[in-house]
C-alpha cells in the first residue's frame, strides 16, 4: 500500500547587512512524475519584485526571480504531500542520457577513486544497475558518515580521499565510480522522513528508466524518499544561486521536515 | 563609414559613460588650461611628473582613460586627438625641448575640442563633454587666482550650458553660485566648493 | 612582388595612422595590463578570386555543418545515435553547456560569428587548421588597415588594384544581429577595457551603431533585457553581441562566483525574448577534438563531400590513431584541447627523449585530452623587415557570418609569425598581421 507523506521545506538567509538587487534561483519543489505525485503545494517566497516558474534542462521545477528593495533576510517556505511509488519507473530517452556517462568537475575520479576502483572485482555479466549496487556496497564500507569535514563545493575525490563526508559526497563518489564504467547515472536531491537538512542521493540508468539507490544508507530508495531535482551533480542541483548587492556575511538556515500521514480511518 | 562623416548615431547613453564624457571634459580642460599657463614659465618638469595628480601627464592620461573607452560615443576620429596629445607629451618627457612638444599636446587638445563638437551628433553627450569643460574652467580659474571678470564670464558660460545635457544638478547650489558670482567681493575658495558640487550622477 | 614594392613607401604612413587611432590589443604581462600596437606589415596576402570561390563555398558548407551539429546536439541527438561521433567528445569536452538541452536560439542559429583558421601548404592546398566559434575576435584589424591604406595610398589604388571591398563587415554583422533580433536594440557587450580586444569590441560599436555596454548597464525586468540610461530610462534589448565566456554569462545560472555578468539573461533566452550572439553552448562544436569529426558531419548533415580538407588529424583515443601516433611522434603537432592561443602546442622533434617519455605517458592517461596533426608545411609569406623581404609563417582567420544564409567575408586576418623559426601566429605571442585581398574577377 502507498505512503502518503507530508513535506515542508523551509530555507531563510540572514545578511549581516541589508542587500537590495537580489537576484536568485531556486530549485527546491518537488513535481510529480512517474515516480511521485505531488499533492496540495504551497510556495513562499519573501521578499519578491518578480518571480516566474519554469522547467530547467535537467526537468527540474525553478523559481527565478529578483527582490529589488532593501531586505536583511531572504525566506522560502514550501510544503505539501507526496505519494510515492517506488517501482514507479521515470523513463529516460536513450539519447538523453549520454551526458551522465561522463564525469564533472565534483565527479571527477582522481587516484584515490581510481585505485578504490581497480580494487573491485571484474565486471562479470551484470547490469549497469547491478554494477553501481556492486559499487555501492563496497563504498559503504570504505566510506565513515561524517558530518562537518566536507563542504558543498568539496569533489568526490576530495571526499574520497578523507574518507569522511555526507551524503553528497557518498552520492558523488558512487557518481564517479560508475562514471568510470560509463553506467549513465545522476545526482539526486530530495527529502526523507525526519527533521533536518535535504538528502541526495543517485539513480542509475537501468532499462529505460532511473532507479534510485541511495549510497549513505547503502539501499534502494523506497517509497518514502521525496525527490526535489537531479542533474550530474550538487550543482546542477543548486538549491539557490544568488547574487545580489551588500550584505556582508550572510548566513543559512533550512528545515525539512517530513513525516507519514496515517491512513484515515 | 568615413570618419570625417562623423558617423555616430546615439540616443540613449549608459550612466556610466555619461560620467565618463564629464571626465574627458574636465580632464582635457585642465590639460589644455594648465599647460597654457606654463608654457614659457620653467613649471615644464612639474607638468610631466606622472605620480603628481596635479600634473599635465597625469591629467592627460585620465582623460585618455575616459576616451579609450567612448570610442563609440565620440567616434575614432575624435578620440585620435587624445591619442596624439598622450604620444607627444610622452615625446615630451624624452626631449631636450619639451616645450615643442608641450605646444603639440596642447594643439591636439584643441583639436580634440573642435572635432569633438564638431562630430559628436548626440546632443547630450557633446553637451557633457563641453559641461565638464566649463566647470573645470570656472574650478582651475578660481584657484589660480584668475581676475574677477575671467571667472565671472566662465560662470555665465557654464550656466548657459547647465540645461543642454540631461545630466541632474542640483539647484540650490545653482542659486549659491550665481549669488558668489554676483557678489561685489568674489569668493574664490567658495566658488571652487560650488561649482564641485554641482553635478548629481544618479547612483 | 612588385605590389611589395610599390607598397613600402607608404608602410610608414599606415603604421603611424594605426597608432594614432589607438589599434591596440591588451596583454597582461607579469599581472600588470598594458596595451599595444598590433604590428601591421604591409604586404599583404593576396588571394586570387577562383581560388576565393573554393574557401567561401566550402567555408559557408561547414559552418553550416556546424550549426546543424549544434541544433542536433541540443535536441535529438540523431549524430550520436547514429555513431556518427563519440558521445564521450561532446559530453566531456569544456564547450558543452548541459543547460542549454533543449533550448532553441532565435532562428536556430548558434553560430552567428565564426572565426575559421586556414593555412596554405606549399602546394596550395588550403587546410582547415581550427574552427572558432565561441567569441572569434580579430576582424576589426584588417578593416581599419584597409580603411587607413585608403587615407594614405593613392587615389583609387584597390580599385586599380582589382580588390575586393572589405568595409562591409559592420554592413555584415548589422545584418546579423537585425536577423535574430526578437524586437529592441541591437548591443554588444564588452567586458571592458582591459580585455585583450577591446579595441575591436569598441569600434565595431562605432561602425554599426550598437550600443557598446558593459554588464552594469543592464538589467533584466519583466522577462525583458534592458538598458539603464543615464537619466534612469529603460530601453528594451533584442540581440546581444557578446563578447564574455558563458561561464561569466550569467552568475544565477553559471558560475555563481563571476563578478561580472548579468543576472538572468539565461533565463530569458531560454524563453526566446533576446538573441544572444553567438549563442551559449556553442562552444560545444569548436572543441579540438570535435574539429576531428567536421568532415564527417559535413557528409552526415549534408550529405555532401567536404569542399575544403582538414588537416591530417589523428585522436589518440581510438587505439588505430594511437599507434600511429607512437610510431610517428617526431612528425606530429600534438595540442591540448583544452588550451587555445598557440598554448598548449607541442612540436614531437622538439621534446628531448626524457620530456617525450613524460608527454606519452601523459598521452596514454589522457587519451581524451589531444589531437596529433601531421605538421603542414606551410607557404611562407613575404614580410618587411627593414626594407627587405623575408618569409614568414602566416595563417589566415576567415569570418562567416550567419544571417538568412552564411556569408563569407570578402579579407580576413592574416597572422604570422615575427621569428623565422615559429609557427605560432598568435598576437599574444608576438605576431603581427596583414590585410587579405580577395580579388575581383577582373585581371
Amino acid at each position: 500500500m502507498m505512503h502518503r507523506l507530508r513535506y515542508i521545506y523551509q530555507m531563510r538567509l540572514n545578511f549581516e547587512e541589508p542587500v537590495r538587487e537580489h537576484h536568485f534561483k531556486l530549485r527546491c519543489f518537488p513535481s510529480s512524475d512517474e515516480r511521485q505525485k505531488i499533492f496540495n503545494e504551497h510556495i513562499k517566497i519573501y521578499p519578491v519584485h518578480f518571480s516566474n516558474a519554469e522547467k530547467d534542462s535537467f526537468g527540474n521545477l525553478c523559481i527565478y526571480g529578483t527582490a529589488n528593495q532593501m531586505h536583511d533576510h531572504f525566506a522560502v517556505n514550501v510544503d505539501g504531500e507526496a505519494e510515492i511509488n517506488s517501482e514507479g519507473k521515470v523513463p529516460a530517452a536513450l539519447n538523453k542520457i549520454g551526458m551522465f556517462k561522463y564525469e564533472t568537475n565534483l565527479t571527477r575520479a582522481g587516484n584515490s577513486i581510481r585505485e578504490f576502483h581497480r580494487s573491485f572485482e571484474p565486471m562479470n555479466y551484470m547490469t549497469g544497475y547491478e554494477r553501481a549496487i556492486y559499487m555501492m556496497n563496497e563504498l559503504y564500507e570504505e566510506f565513515l558518515y561524517t558530518p562537518g569535514i566536507t563542504g558543498i563545493l568539496t569533489s568526490a575525490e576530495e571526499a574520497f580521499t578523507l574518507r569522511r563526508g555526507v551524503c553528497q559526497d557518498y552520492a558523488h563518489i558512487l557518481l564517479a565510480l560508475c562514471r568510470l564504467e560509463r553506467i549513465p547515472c545522476r545526482y539526486t536531491a530530495g527529502m526523507i522522513p525526519g527533521e533536518g537538512a535535504t538528502h541526495a542521493w543517485t539513480e542509475i540508468f537501468d532499462a529505460g528508466a532511473w532507479r534510485a539507490i541511495d549510497p549513505t544508507h547503502n539501499r534502494e530508495c523506497d517509497d518514502t524518499y521525496i525527490k526535489i531535482s537531479s542533474g550530474r551533480d550538487a550543482q546542477d542541483c543548486a538549491i539557490n544561486q544568488g547574487v545580489f548587492y551588500g550584505g556582508g556575511r550572510q548566513t543559512q538556515e533550512v528545515k525539512v521536515i517530513v513525516h507519514e500521514i496515517l491512513p484515515q480511518s | 563609414m568615413d570618419y570625417d562623416g562623423g558617423k555616430i548615431n546615439m540616443s540613449i547613453l549608459s550612466r556610466e559613460n555619461s560620467e565618463r564624457l564629464f571626465w574627458l571634459g574636465r580632464y582635457s580642460e585642465r590639460v589644455y588650461t594648465g599647460l597654457r599657463s606654463i608654457i614659457g614659465s620653467y613649471a615644464k618638469n612639474f607638468s610631466l611628473d606622472e605620480t603628481n595628480p596635479e600634473s599635465a601627464v597625469f591629467s592627460l592620461a585620465r582623460a585618455y582613460d575616459n576616451a579609450i573607452v567612448l570610442r563609440d560615443e565620440i567616434g575614432s576620429e575624435t578620440f585620435s586627438y587624445i591619442q596624439l596629445a598622450v604620444y607627444e607629451i610622452n615625446k615630451a618627457k624624452k626631449s631636450l625641448t619639451p616645450l615643442i612638444h608641450l605646444q603639440k599636446v596642447i594643439d591636439n587638445i584643441a583639436a580634440f575640442c573642435g572635432m569633438a563638437d564638431d562630430s559628436i551628433e548626440d546632443e547630450h553627450a557633446r553637451g557633457i563633454i563641453k559641461l565638464g569643460k566649463r566647470i573645470e574652467r570656472v574650478d582651475l580659474y578660481s584657484r589660480m587666482n584668475a581676475n574677477v571678470e575671467d571667472i565671472r564670464r566662465e560662470i555665465r558660460r557654464l550656466i548657459y550650458r547647465l540645461p543642454k545635457t540631461g545630466l541632474r544638478y542640483d539647484a540650490e547650489t545653482l542659486e549659491r553660485l550665481i549669488m558668489l558670482a554676483n557678489d561685489d567681493s568674489l569668493k574664490r575658495p567658495e566658488i571652487v566648493k560650488e561649482v564641485e558640487g554641482l553635478i548629481k550622477f544618479l547612483e | 612582388m612588385a605590389i611589395a614594392e610599390e607598397l613600402y613607401a607608404y608602410s610608414g604612413g599606415v603604421n603611424e595612422l594605426l597608432a594614432r587611432y589607438g589599434v591596440k590589443f591588451g596583454i597582461y604581462k607579469n599581472g600588470e595590463f598594458h596595451e599595444q600596437l598590433f604590428p601591421f606589415d604591409i604586404i599583404p596576402r593576396i588571394i586570387n578570386h577562383d581560388e576565393f570561390a573554393q574557401l567561401e563555398r566550402g567555408l559557408k558548407q561547414r559552418v553550416f555543418a556546424l550549426n546543424e551539429f549544434l541544433k542536433d546536439i541540443y535536441s535529438d541527438g540523431k549524430i550520436i545515435s547514429d555513431g556518427v561521433i563519440a558521445e564521450e567528445f561532446i559530453y566531456s569536452g569544456t564547450g558543452w553547456l548541459a543547460q542549454c538541452a533543449g533550448v532553441s536560439p532565435p532562428k536556430g542559429i548558434y553560430s552567428h560569428i565564426s572565426g575559421i583558421d586556414l593555412v596554405q601548404a606549399k602546394n596550395g592546398t588550403w587546410y582547415i587548421l581550427e574552427d572558432n566559434l565561441r567569441i572569434p575576435s580579430g576582424a576589426s584589424y584588417p578593416m581599419i588597415a584597409r580603411e587607413l591604406g585608403r587615407k594614405s595610398l593613392p587615389p583609387e589604388f584597390f580599385e586599380k588594384h582589382h580588390v575586393e571591398d572589405n568595409r562591409n563587415y559592420a554592413e555584415l554583422l548589422s545584418r546579423t544581429m537585425n536577423y535574430v533580433n526578437t524586437g529592441g536594440l541591437s548591443v554588444i557587450l564588452t567586458p571592458g577595457r582591459f580585455n585583450a580586444a577591446y579595441f575591436e569590441h569598441s569600434y565595431f560599436a562605432e561602425l554599426t551603431g550598437a550600443h557598446l555596454v558593459t554588464c552594469e548597464d543592464l538589467v533584466v525586468e519583466d522577462e525583458n533585457l534592458y538598458f539603464k540610461d543615464y537619466s534612469g530610462k529603460k530601453e528594451k534589448i533584442g540581440a546581444i553581441y557578446r563578447r564574455i565566456s558563458d561561464e561569466y554569462l550569467d552568475p544565477v545560472n553559471f558560475n555563481s562566483q563571476s563578478l561580472i555578468g548579468v543576472p538572468h539573461i539565461f533565463d530569458i533566452y531560454r524563453k526566446g525574448n533576446v538573441a544572444i550572439i553567438n549563442s551559449p553552448g556553442n562552444g560545444a562544436a569548436d572543441d579540438k577534438g570535435i574539429y576531428y569529426f567536421v568532415p564527417a558531419m559535413i557528409k552526415y548533415y549534408l550529405h555532401e563531400e567536404p569542399i575544403l580538407n582538414n588537416a591530417p588529424t589523428y585522436l589518440p583515443y581510438y587505439e588505430d590513431d594511437m599507434k600511429y601516433i607512437l610510431a610517428n611522434f617526431d612528425n606530429l603537432v600534438l595540442k591540448d584541447v583544452a588550451e587555445a592561443g598557440g598554448y598548449g602546442v607541442i612540436f614531437g622533434n622538439k621534446l628531448s627523449s626524457s620530456e617525450k617519455e613524460k608527454f606519452i605517458a601523459m598521452l596514454k592517461a589522457e587519451p581524451r585530452r589531444f589531437i596529433a596533426q601531421e605538421v603542414i608545411d606551410f607557404q611562407d609569406i613575404e614580410i618587411f623587415e627593414g626594407s627587405s623581404q623575408v618569409p614568414r609563417k602566416a595563417d589566415l582567420r576567415a569570418f562567416v557570418l550567419m544571417s538568412d544564409e552564411p556569408v563569407v567575408w570578402k579579407s580576413g586576418l592574416t597572422r604570422f609569425s615575427r621569428n623565422p623559426d615559429s609557427f605560432i601566429v598568435n598576437s599574444s605571442q608576438g605576431g603581427g598581421f596583414k590585410d587579405t585581398w580577395i580579388m575581383t574577377e577582373e585581371k
